[in-house]
């Protein structure tokens, strides 16, 4: 795999966000999308002029509106300029940041505007993503985003009662940031003395995956403005620097299960983006980490891959608090996608909260120590990873 | 009796006959238990059977249940009521379930049309208070009294005096007027069901004393909010549409040759002429080689299970669009003579769902009739 070569620097020098709920019946989609982008220039001090071209990302299968970008440009400011419309599953936010930060880094525009957004209580969450999977085959058993296969395999290999106690640790660590957190959908104020209660009388969903345990349906948007080196000096007294990202997809949709496994994308994504970013040890490298955790299984099982970790060490690491917003490599100060779900721009948030975090500017929710090295991640539907390197300084 | 959002839970339960709706639950056979804690909480059983309801109110928890509803009494109200998020409320252990989820997915919300909180005279006399209109109560003094009969009745008496209300319960003997009626004609009058003039003729409402001050007082109020009112001026409105799309996906010759296969109970994998891997699916291509797989090679019948997802949540079939029966157990496993790395994924038979477990041996149930499409397959079960 060839080294990103980039023409130029690119840096974040806006974040906006709406508010995370489970309805938001007061606005359409446009307004929605217009209450991210006017924040997000608000936070850049620039106007819908200073924008050169828009990114637009959400998944149409969810809200079943086929050109959704037209609709939005409404909200967007996206009428007279160049946009794009990204939509890849649960990716979608993070190939937003990948598609912007090579449109600028390639020369092709200055300011460039990246939109994530979705709508799921206007459509069928599951619906949705059922028909993603391959139509040929397997669509037939797909159940959504719903599978337990993590958690009987994280159960096998580590054991009931400290495999089940593990991912409760998580939720609870996961809703504890979340109610920091005044943005974030879901946040339900839960206690670890809870732990027990919540692992045995929680629904299930699919075998030990609980209610609890997965991520909420969200309505929200989030839009995010890069610019050149050049002009994010002039914009922004502190630009947050887009290092490096890699996406890697399989060949199959759901084809992981057989009896030898082959390596995770997640796996491989941080593997070959630590290597050609010379990082030997992630752990110590970075200062946070915004995973894209669609349940609590996951996201802690997802962890031994993207920190390459061996064995247990994940277990280990959580238990001993070092995920904990004071600990030794924050998970998720904003509470993650288990608290707060709009898909087409939760792998945008992801990107957007640990830039935050590295301006200083994150809230109740900031880390104390300061925030240099950042890792975010996208997932999506059908096993693919999007994982982005974000940096204070300019000086890889 | 203790009150959550207007509503109390017995308001919920004695209106569930009125409104249920029997075209809704036709064929359908299910016993529904609730287990309200708290203050106005309690137990009660709600038969549903093929277009009938009974409703009954228990004294101990109930029993012979397809599902039981757990909850506060707040929670309870406020997510019948759409003031409290129900999947927030399971999803935070504030309201459990025990048995099967998906009758309150399924049939609730065909069987009853919306609760709305009975509005009360109680609720109507106490708000005067804040509904007292300063600007029209210059040197005003004046004492009504209510008198209402029936239920939720009782006597209040309204002073005003100095530009201030103050309200209090039983009547004052020096009233300027007491007005009589029953509850019920009181909440219609207030809510815009009973026109006054019309009440006052037919006899509904007696007015004892100072008629002049019955009708005065009538502008010292403002308006009764049912928030009903609110509800149409914001207009928020949600559009509704339910699309049904017919899809056909072309196989290519290669995933035709799979279905094709199964049409003779056989399972057709590709090999790659490189590395050697057996697919199954078979696949066009060896993604790993970057070669075209043209070689096919016969695998299965029988199959090694590798991982089964037991699922409880009631999803949508993407084949017919309709809900799914649950539990149903869908296993992943890797075919004799398959690829270790490959698994293919159908159902398991509902009587293998206690004994399955990953390295047990499974072969296909096969349909009578095969076309050449996913139910040629019926499911998998334990090669016994």
């Amino acid at each position: 795999m060839s080294t990103h070569k980039k023409n130029r620097h690119v840096g974040i020098v806006g974040i906006g966000q709406t508010e995370y709920s489970s309805h938001k019946e007061h606005q359409n989609q446009a307004e929605m999308v217009n209450e991210a982008v006017r924040n997000a220039l608000a936070d850049a001090k620039i106007t819908l002029d200073d924008i050169d071209c828009v990114v637009h990302g959400n998944m149409e299968l969810f809200e079943m509106v086929h050109q959704p970008d037209m609709w939005h440009s409404l909200g967007s400011g996206a009428h007279g300029k160049d946009q794009f419309r990204i939509t890849t599953g649960g990716t979608t936010g993070s190939s937003l940041v990948c598609t912007a930060d090579s449109l600028v880094a390639s020369g092709m525009y200055d300011v460039v505007m990246a939109i994530g957004l979705e709508k799921l209580q206007e459509g069928h969450t599951t619906g949705g993503i059922t028909n993603m999977a391959d139509p040929l085959w397997f669509r037939h058993l797909q159940t959504g985003a719903l599978t337990a296969t993590t958690a009987t395999l994280m159960i096998e290999e580590f054991g009931e009662e400290r495999a089940k106690k593990a991912a409760m640790k998580y939720r609870i660590l996961m809703d504890k940031h979340a109610c920091l957190n005044p943005r974030a959908h879901r946040r339900f104020g839960l206690e670890y003395d809870q732990m027990d209660d919540l692992m045995n009388t929680s629904p299930r969903l699919v075998g030990e995956l609980r209610l609890i345990h997965m991520c909420s349906q969200s309505d929200g948007a989030c839009a995010v403005i890069f610019a050149s080196e050049e002009k994010a000096k002039k914009l922004c007294k502190n630009p947050v620097w887009v290092r490096d990202h890699i996406t890697v997809h399989r060949e199959e949709t759901f084809n992981n299960f057989g009896i030898e496994r082959p390596e995770t994308t997640h796996h491989y994504a941080a593997r070959k983006l630590f290597e050609r970013n010379g990082i030997k040890n992630p752990v110590e490298y970075f200062d946070v980490f915004e995973m894209y955790d669609p349940s609590a299984w996951w996201g802690l099982d997802w962890l031994r891959d993207f920190l390459l970790l061996k064995n247990d060490e994940h277990l280990k690491m959580l238990e001993r608090g070092d995920f904990d917003l004071d600990g030794k490599i924050p998970i998720n100060p904003s509470g993650g996608v288990i608290a707060s779900n709009p898909i087409g721009a939760t792998a945008l948030l992801r990107p957007a909260e640990a830039a935050l975090q590295i301006r200083g500017d994150a809230g109740p929710q900031q880390i104390k120590k300061e925030v240099r090295h950042a890792l975010a991640s996208g997932f999506g539907g059908t096993l693919w990873t999007v994982l982005i390197m974000l940096e204070k300084y300019l000086d890889w | 009796m203790a009150e959550y959002f207007g509503a109390a839970v017995a308001d919920i339960f004695n209106t569930m006959e009125r409104r249920f709706i029997p075209e809704g639950t036709k064929g359908v056979d299910t016993v529904i238990g609730y287990n309200v804690s708290g203050e106005g909480g309690g137990y009660w059983r709600v038969t549903i059977k093929d277009g009938t309801i009974k409703v009954e109110k228990l004294d101990a928890a109930p029993t012979g249940c397809t599902v039981v509803l757990n909850a506060k009494a707040e929670t309870f109200v406020g997510v019948t009521l759409g003031k409290m998020d129900a999947g927030e409320a399971l999803s935070s252990g504030n309201l459990k379930v025990d048995g099967d989820i998906t009758v309150l997915i399924t049939v609730l919300p065909k069987a009853f049309n919306k609760f709305t909180p009975i509005v009360k005279a109680r609720t109507i006399v106490e708000s005067m208070k804040e509904r007292f209109r300063l600007d029209k109560a210059e040197g005003v003094t004046m004492k009504l009294g209510y008198d209402l009969a029936g239920e939720g009745g009782g006597k209040w008496t309204i002073a005003v005096k100095d530009k201030t209300c103050t309200l209090k319960e039983g009547l004052d003997s020096d009233c300027s007027v007491v007005l009589k009626m029953t509850a019920q004609t009181f909440v219609d009058l207030n809510t815009g069901k009973l026109d006054g003039a019309t009440a006052f003729t037919s006899g509904q409402v007696k007015i004892d004393g100072d008629i002049g001050a019955a009708g005065n007082s009538a502008k010292l109020f403002a308006k009764f909010d049912t928030g009903e009112e609110k509800a149409k001026g914001e207009e928020l409105i949600s559009l509704k549409c339910l699309p049904t799309i017919n899809q056909r996906y072309a196989t290519g010759p290669v995933m035709g040759k799979w279905f094709a296969g199964l049409k003779e109970k056989k399972f057709y994998a590709t090999r790659c002429p490189s590395c050697g891997r057996v697919q199954t699916p078979p696949r066009e291509i060896c993604a790993d080689c970057r070669v075209r797989s043209e070689e096919f090679v016969e695998v299965g019948p029988n199959a090694t299970v590798t991982i089964v997802d037991l699922v409880y949540y009631a999803s949508p079939d993407p084949l017919t669009g309709k809900i799914r029966e649950t539990p149903y157990a869908a296993v992943f496993m890797v075919m004799d003579g398959a690829g270790k790395d490959q698994s293919v994924s159908h159902f398991l038979n509902p009587k293998d769902f206690s004994r399955i477990k990953p390295g047990l041996k499974v072969r296909p149930v096969w349909a009578k009739e095969r076309t050449g499409n996913y139910e040629d397959l019926l499911c998998f079960e334990i090669d016994d």
